[in-house]
């Protein structure tokens, strides 16, 4: 634990540095060049945006946190199953596969209108588009994980006398855990672009919300500060996975440090 | 000194029940094809308890397929297998069988003393009991301080040794080694072969050893199983009568160079019929 956050301290600086300097830039350029705010607000004029009334936009940003959590949860946890079923029924796989990869293709605006339709205006249709977005990456991933295990491993399974579930849950599923997690991290993104596109197209709160809205009225510095809170957002759920991830397979080749 | 299968019973060792025992086993690959592998043909081969017996023999003579037909991996086309008069089904749901793989297969995810105890884990022993237990191998193997490793952190020779202390751990009957030191330099080779003696001469365990080295063979068994392929037979066993202990100074004597250029003679002959 300790020795992580050496790690993590010692990687925060570069990309801290690279903040201040951007941020500075941005600032000084806005201000020399007279870039009208409507383009491209001063990152003061954003942050100004954001403390006048910082409890409505942190609660839409809630909001949309919790759809995309709860999407994402619910998608990863269908696309687990999913993937599960096809790594041990190549039938089954290979049934299904050429209609979930051209699911996979559909772009998100087309269908979200449609599920909002099934699932009316509240929140739970947000959560729905969210977990049609999670659902492909981690089903595809967990195939491809479960079914990628080392065959004179099996052999040993077998020779012990290994039954059935000893072979998924001693065997297959921790060596599958290092896709789980690429599927994991595809989702957290997935999840955030699913939350924000459901808000646009109906929505009364939400981050989304709050971009269409701050836009028809061409509020351009609040709009800057949804934007910035959602990739926040998508940024601390990513870091949230990634610790997981260092907890959950240290002993993985990706997990090594560097020095 | 030397039976030649042609005229004289293959029930090497003799006098009581055999512990392992092949009797007219066939295994065809691909038997409705064109391409058809006759990987074994009538072999037969028996083994006392307590023997070190290795099978030598060019690549296609079946000496792996021997081994993972009484494991219970492949079921042979045709014959008998049996392991202390039991089926190589229930000779492994019984636990009878450690198996040594040439890659040490371990479980990269757990530490040496979780992968050691992985078997007995499997079989529902508990935790103290079978930790307990894989610790004492760990010990025999000389793995002592490097329980809580990871297998990544080890070298090539030490993850054998790990496998080899996890094949042991059920206390099984046969223990069946797979070319287990081939991916190793000389040296490491020389030591593992002696600590594998040292553990086959105190614990008596019966060991099926499959190897492409003539020496290797000759310095650890007391029977050299010479096959040959295409299809894939038993050509000749010969028996090891150099004293035990062994050390590597075995290695030294005029019987061992005599028993290396008889094998290596018989070796030749399977290889002649592939070249011509």
């Amino acid at each position: 634990m300790a020795k992580w956050l050496g790690v993590a301290a010692r990687s925060i600086w570069p990309p801290l540095v690279t903040a201040v300097v951007v941020v500075a830039t941005w600032e000084a350029v806005c201000r020399l060049f007279e870039v009208p705010a409507y383009m491209i607000p001063a990152p003061s004029r954003i942050w100004m945006a954001f403390i006048t009334n910082p409890e409505s936009l942190l609660f839409n940003a809630g909001v949309t946190l919790f759809e995309a959590v709860t999407g994402f949860l619910i998608g990863s946890i269908l696309g687990a199953m999913l993937g599960t079923a096809f790594a041990y029924s190549r039938l089954l796989a290979r049934g299904m596969m050429p209609y979930i990869i051209a699911a996979n293709t559909i772009p998100v605006v087309a269908i979200a209108p449609i599920i909002i339709l099934w699932f009316g205006h509240g929140v739970q249709s947000k959560i729905a588009v969210t977990a049609f977005l999670s659902f492909f990456p981690l089903a595809l991933n967990m195939m491809k994980g479960l079914q990628s295990y080392d065959r004179v491993i099996m052999d040993v399974f077998h020779v012990s006398a290994a039954n059935e579930w000893q072979r998924f849950f001693k065997m297959r599923l921790p060596n599958a855990l290092p896709y789980v997690f690429v599927g994991l991290k595809l989702n957290v993104t997935f999840s955030v672009i699913g939350a924000i596109v459901a808000e646009f197209v109906q929505a009364d709160k939400g981050l989304g919300f709050v971009i269409m809205t701050t836009y028809r009225t061409l509020n351009m510095p609040r709009l800057w500060a949804a934007m910035l809170l959602s990739a926040l957002i998508g940024i601390m759920f990513f870091a949230l996975i990634a610790l997981i991830e260092r907890w959950a397979i240290p002993w993985h080749s990706s997990m090594r440090n560097d020095e | 000194m030397i039976h030649d299968v042609r005229d004289t019973p293959p029930n090497i060792g003799g006098a009581s029940d055999p512990l392992v025992s092949f009797d007219r086993v066939s295994m065809i690959y691909g038997a409705e094809t064109e391409q058809a592998v006759h990987a074994l043909k009538d072999v037969d081969l028996h083994v006392d308890e307590g023997t070190f017996v290795s099978l030598i023999g060019p690549s296609g003579c079946g000496k792996s397929t021997l081994l993972r037909v009484l494991a219970d991996l492949i079921v042979p086309s045709s014959g008998l297998v049996q392991v202390g008069g039991h089926p190589p089904e229930a000779a492994r749901q019984s636990r009878e069988i450690g198996f040594v793989f040439q890659d040490p297969a371990l479980l990269e995810w757990r530490k040496i003393l979780q992968n050691v105890a992985l078997p007995l884990e499997l079989q529902g022993i508990s935790r103290a009991q079978r930790e307990k237990e894989a610790r004492r191998l760990i010990s025999l193997v000389g793995l002592d301080g490097f329980e809580n490793v990871r297998p990544s952190q080890l070298s090539g020779g030490m993850r054998q040794r790990a496998a080899i202390a996890r094949a042991l751990s059920t206390s099984p009957r046969v223990m069946l080694m797979d070319e287990p030191f081939g991916a190793l330099d000389q040296i490491t080779r020389d030591r593992m072969n002696m600590e594998l003696v040292g553990i086959f001469e105190t614990t008596g365990i019966t060991v099926l050893f499959v190897t492409h080295s003539i020496r290797e063979a000759v310095l650890l068994s007391d029977r050299v199983v010479v096959m040959s392929p295409r299809p894939g037979r038993i050509v000749r066993i010969f028996d090891v009568d150099l004293p035990r202990p062994r050390t590597l100074a075995s290695r030294d004597s005029d019987a061992f160079a005599e028993l290396v250029s008889l094998g290596t003679k018989e070796l030749e002959e399977g290889y002649g019929d592939q070249i011509r």
